[in-house]
């Protein structure tokens, strides 16, 4: 999509929105200055590298630097408190956790998901592996869900309670009729760990962290969480559907462009359309699903419909956690 | 000096920080089960020895000299105050304002008085920082007041 | 492919001359930030990881590696001349490194810490390459178990390097422990003694309260007194250099120190840490005259630079054949070589021989550059001590304050930074061990997870400690420990008795 398109773009939405044309002149003057993008993890780690990779080309676009800030702390929640304090041209690449489950789990956590935020797009979503070590008894999911059958039997590791892979062990267990044996660890390094020295049975793990220990036979993946195969493990079985499982069963994590509440929807429009531009290209398509991501261009109406689904979803796997314990 | 005062006050702080943390740990935090334990059985172990090792180093002080050492009041407010206003200043003044507050309050306290090297210390100092933070590192950093709100 | 063709193969990948110049650029950078106090490897390589996504693999990996290492030469600068130490790591060092340099041997402790950790990466290096499979299962022969019983056995050996009473040593530890706790915990996800501050979610930064601890109470102590005894005397050249007498005392603590790096380091985590602490605690224990650690023994600098030089070599088996990453960095490591599309992992010595014996050779070449380049800056940094601290001690706080707030450019920690300044100060003053109070810091939370995880494992059995043979090994050294120390320290108690 060309400059022209853009500009056009952006002051449809203007309209569209019934702001006034002040609004729309202010849209083609932006930005004035740097972009901020704050993201909740250090440097190398996966959001950061989503950041990065949308940072560049989203530069090159605006015609203005685009600093991406790191500013890791309480699983991505600080960045978007940083996002929200500083103001100016501020926005957040974050994970889904600080939009959908951390109004939960920490109680001041001092902003308002539904209120505070506007989502712009979403970047990538993954899902998750149910993994187990080479030498488990069962092969496919209906095996894994036989062995389950007797309570706490089969233990999995998470990182961290609350975390997106306790949560989605959580549903499949509930969804599967089973009760599954919670074991917290910090990283899906030492669930693997754990599993290849044979302390636990089970993980639902990011695909990349599994496929390494795959290939060389250690360790084998039962099922994919997503709606659809998922390209970067195409041979692993989308567990919805199968083994007595509903047909609409879906995990995912995902990786999203957020603004505050009060930025100009012209704006917002403007970074919408850059970003699924950026996103449009095979080259960022091929790098997200080396690093385990899946491209997701869509609207800002996507990601809200997205954070109203999860926020729901996920709330209620915390209720049913927190009642039996 | 009858008493070692140092290891007397130290004992009693310690303890009494033990009994607190077992305290506050015992209230608000759940104990839990061998099998799953809970986030309270650390803090409140962990509280009571500290009680108990607190004990020991106070009870035996208290019939035995000890050494005087000074303790530098007017070297530690001025540190302390120091890091508070580079800390609650930064993102409003910028760094560079930032550190030439900070170093004037820091050099307060040196044996040398007088106003005269210490602007020069001043302007040495955040010439550094502009040279090697701002320019070199390109730290993200508010550099000038109202960078960030 | 045999090992030796591997690094014959590695010899070509990193003498490329692309390949060389970013191990010497990695180099130099390393060294400059990790002078910097606080300023440790992970802010280096975030400033130089938008370049790793235009060079090639092997360049990008190499240069990332010698930052690593670099800025653990550079950090040592810093422990040693100011005792300002940004990682638990370099806090042993300060432990006879900074007496060293106020009795005016601070060029034969800046030459002793970098001697050491050369020495130290390159027979770490060599164990890497003689070993690498063994260390490689070693990771995976771990359990929670096993790390919980390592860890407190870790922390009672290293109980003795404080000075000074048992029980004032053990109050610093729990004392750290306690502090560990501060944060989310990772097995319930309740919020401990955060009172309601998301900054303090995910615990008390580990920078802040190391610069706290050692480096502003120092400041703080030294102000007055620094001023009377005025700027050291100057130094000949010749005093830079260790007598032969120092020299034949480095080579033992060495080879120890290289050992126990060696080993642990090949365990992800905290591998680095604790094999520097016992390092320092087995140096102690086997000198002849164990008064004089803590007040400038060149032994206490050697043994932990080495063990913890060596340990980050051997840190890199578990991340590159088991695609398990020990720390942060190992872990930013890892993410560099995904981008370039190599997959770490038990298929990387088969898919990428050339990638991971081209690592390990630019291993040794990086610490050559290190050595050759840091050897003559030891002038320079021990000039620097001439300039009067009055000088020195304003431009030392802003350095810690912007040092603090890198991390993760968080203004909460400069404030927390005043109160643990205050805290360590009237601790050194009372002749606590702000050491162990960092080690506690640092192993408390480890213990504590991997003590209730392994519990969780055996479904709420304690047995699984004396099942499980390594637990038990180092269940009975730790019990051997405590009671061989008892009885020393009663036999001591007696002739002091018996003396006065």
């Amino acid at each position: 999509m060309n400059h022209r398109q853009t500009r056009r773009a952006a002051v449809a939405a203007a309209l569209l929105a019934g702001c006034a044309l002040s609004s729309a002149a202010m849209a083609q003057d932006w930005p004035a200055g740097p972009v901020h993008i704050f993201v909740g993890f250090p440097a190398g780690s996966s959001p950061d590298t989503i950041a990065r990779l949308v940072a560049e080309p989203l530069a090159e676009a605006l015609g203005k630097p685009v600093v991406v800030e790191n500013r890791p702390g309480a699983g991505g929640v600080i960045a978007v408190q940083q996002m929200l304090a500083r103001g100016g041209d501020s926005f957040s690449i974050n994970i889904n956790g600080p939009l959908t489950t951390a109004q939960r789990l920490i109680p001041d956590l001092g902003y308002d998901p539904a209120t505070d935020i506007a989502p712009v797009g979403l970047i990538a979503t993954s899902p998750l592996v149910l993994a187990v070590g080479a030498d488990f008894p069962a092969d496919d999911l209906a095996g894994f869900i036989d062995a389950a059958a007797e309570p706490e039997a089969i233990s999995y590791g998470s990182v961290g309670e609350g975390s997106g892979a306790h949560l989605t062990a959580e549903l499949f267990a509930d969804a599967a009729g089973v009760q599954l044996f919670h074991i917290p660890f910090q990283s899906y390094a030492e669930v693997t760990t754990s599993i290849l020295g044979g302390e636990i049975d089970s993980g639902f793990m990011a695909p990349s962290a599994a496929l390494p220990q795959v290939e060389a036979g250690k360790m084998k993946m039962l099922g994919v969480t997503s709606a659809e195969p998922f390209a970067q493990v195409p041979d692993v079985p989308v567990i919805a559907g199968i083994a007595g499982l509903p047909d609409d069963f879906r995990a995912e994590l995902w990786n999203a462009f957020i603004a505050p509440a009060a930025t100009d929807p012209a704006v917002i429009e403007r970074l919408n359309t850059e970003l699924n531009t950026i996103l449009a290209d095979d080259k960022v398509r091929e790098r997200l699903l080396a690093m385990g991501w899946q491209a997701q261009p869509g609207t800002p109406e996507d990601l809200a419909q997205r954070i109203t689904d999860d926020t729901a979803l996920w709330g209620g796997v915390i209720d049913t956690v927190q009642a039996t314990q | 000096m009858r008493r070692d005062l140092y290891d007397l006050g130290w004992g009693v702080i310690l303890a009494l920080t033990g009994l607190a943390v077992a305290g506050y740990a015992w209230v608000s935090y759940d104990m839990g089960s061998l099998r799953r334990m809970g986030p309270g059985f650390f803090p409140v172990t962990l509280g009571l020895l500290l009680a108990g090792l607190g004990a020991l180093i106070a009870i035996p002080a208290m019939g035995r000299p000890g050494q005087r050492r000074p303790f530098a009041w007017p070297e530690t407010i001025a540190v302390v105050t120091a890091l508070l206003v580079f800390g609650l200043a930064l993102d409003g003044l910028g760094v560079l304002l930032t550190t030439a507050l900070t170093v004037l309050i820091a050099s307060a306290v040196a044996p040398r008085r007088g106003l005269g090297w210490r602007l020069g210390l001043t302007i040495a100092v955040t010439a550094l920082v502009w040279l090697v933070f701002v320019q070199g590192l390109n730290m993200s950093l508010p550099v000038w007041p109202g960078a960030w709100r | 492919m045999t090992t030796m063709e591997g690094l014959a193969h590695g010899l070509a990948v990193a003498l490329q001359p692309g390949v060389l110049i970013y191990s010497l650029l990695g180099a130099v950078l390393g060294t400059l930030v990790g002078v910097l106090p606080g300023i440790g490897a992970m802010a280096a390589i975030t400033l130089l990881l938008p370049i790793t996504y235009y060079i090639s693999s092997e360049a990008a990996l190499v240069m990332l590696a010698a930052v690593y290492y670099g800025a653990q030469y550079g950090g040592a600068v810093a422990s040693i001349l100011l005792r300002l130490p940004g990682t638990p790591q370099s806090a042993v060092t300060t432990l006879d490194g900074y007496p060293m340099a106020q009795q005016g041997r601070a060029g034969v402790a800046l030459f002793t810490a970098m001697i050491s950790s050369f020495a130290g990466s390159m027979l770490g290096i060599v164990i890497l390459v003689l070993l690498a499979g063994g260390l490689s299962q070693l990771a995976t022969s771990f359990g929670a178990a096993d790390y919980a019983a390592m860890m407190v056995l870790g922390l009672v050996a290293a109980s003795t390097i404080g000075e000074g009473r048992l029980s004032k040593s053990l109050a610093m530890v729990v004392l750290g422990v306690i502090l560990g706790c501060v944060g989310t915990d990772v097995n319930s996800g309740a919020q401990r003694f955060t009172f309601g501050q998301v900054q303090l979610l995910d615990g008390i930064n580990l920078v802040a309260l190391a610069m706290g601890l050692f480096g502003l109470a120092e400041i703080i102590g030294n102000i007055r007194k620094a001023e009377h005894d005025g700027p050291p005397a100057r130094v000949s050249l010749r005093e830079l250099v260790p007598t032969r007498d120092d020299l034949r005392r480095l080579v033992a603590p060495i080879a120890r120190g290289t050992a126990l790096g060696g080993f642990f380091g090949a365990l992800p985590g905290t591998g680095s840490t604790i094999s520097s602490f016992l390092s320092y605690a087995l140096e102690r224990r086997v000198a002849r005259q164990p008064e004089r650690f803590g007040k400038g023994a060149i032994e206490g600098v050697a043994g932990p630079e080495a063990a913890n030089n060596s340990a980050s070599i051997t840190a890199f088996v578990p991340t590159l054949t088991l695609g398990i990453p020990g720390d942060p960095i190992m872990a930013l490591m890892l993410g560099a070589l995904v981008i370039h599309g190599i997959q770490p992992g038990p298929m990387m010595l088969e898919a990428h021989p050339d990638m991971f014996w081209g690592l390990v050779i630019s291993f040794g070449i990086g610490n050559l550059f290190l050595l050759v380049l840091n050897l003559p800056l030891i002038g320079i940094w021990v000039a620097m001590l001439r300039i009067p601290f009055r000088w020195l001690y304003p431009a030392i706080i802003i350095f810690v304050c912007l040092g603090v707030y890198s991390v993760r450019g968080s203004t909460f920690d400069i404030v927390m930074v005043a109160g643990i300044g205050v805290i360590g100060y009237a601790l050194t003053q009372a002749a606590f061990s702000p050491a162990l109070l960092l080690l506690g810091f640092v192993l408390g939370p480890l213990i504590e997870t991997n003590l209730r995880r392994a519990l969780l494992i055996s479904r709420g059995d304690p047995m699984i400690f004396l099942e499980r043979p390594i637990a038990c090994g180092f269940g009975i050294a730790t019990v051997a420990l405590l009671i061989y120390g008892f009885v020393k320290h009663r036999k001591h108690g007696l002739q002091e008795k018996r003396g006065s």
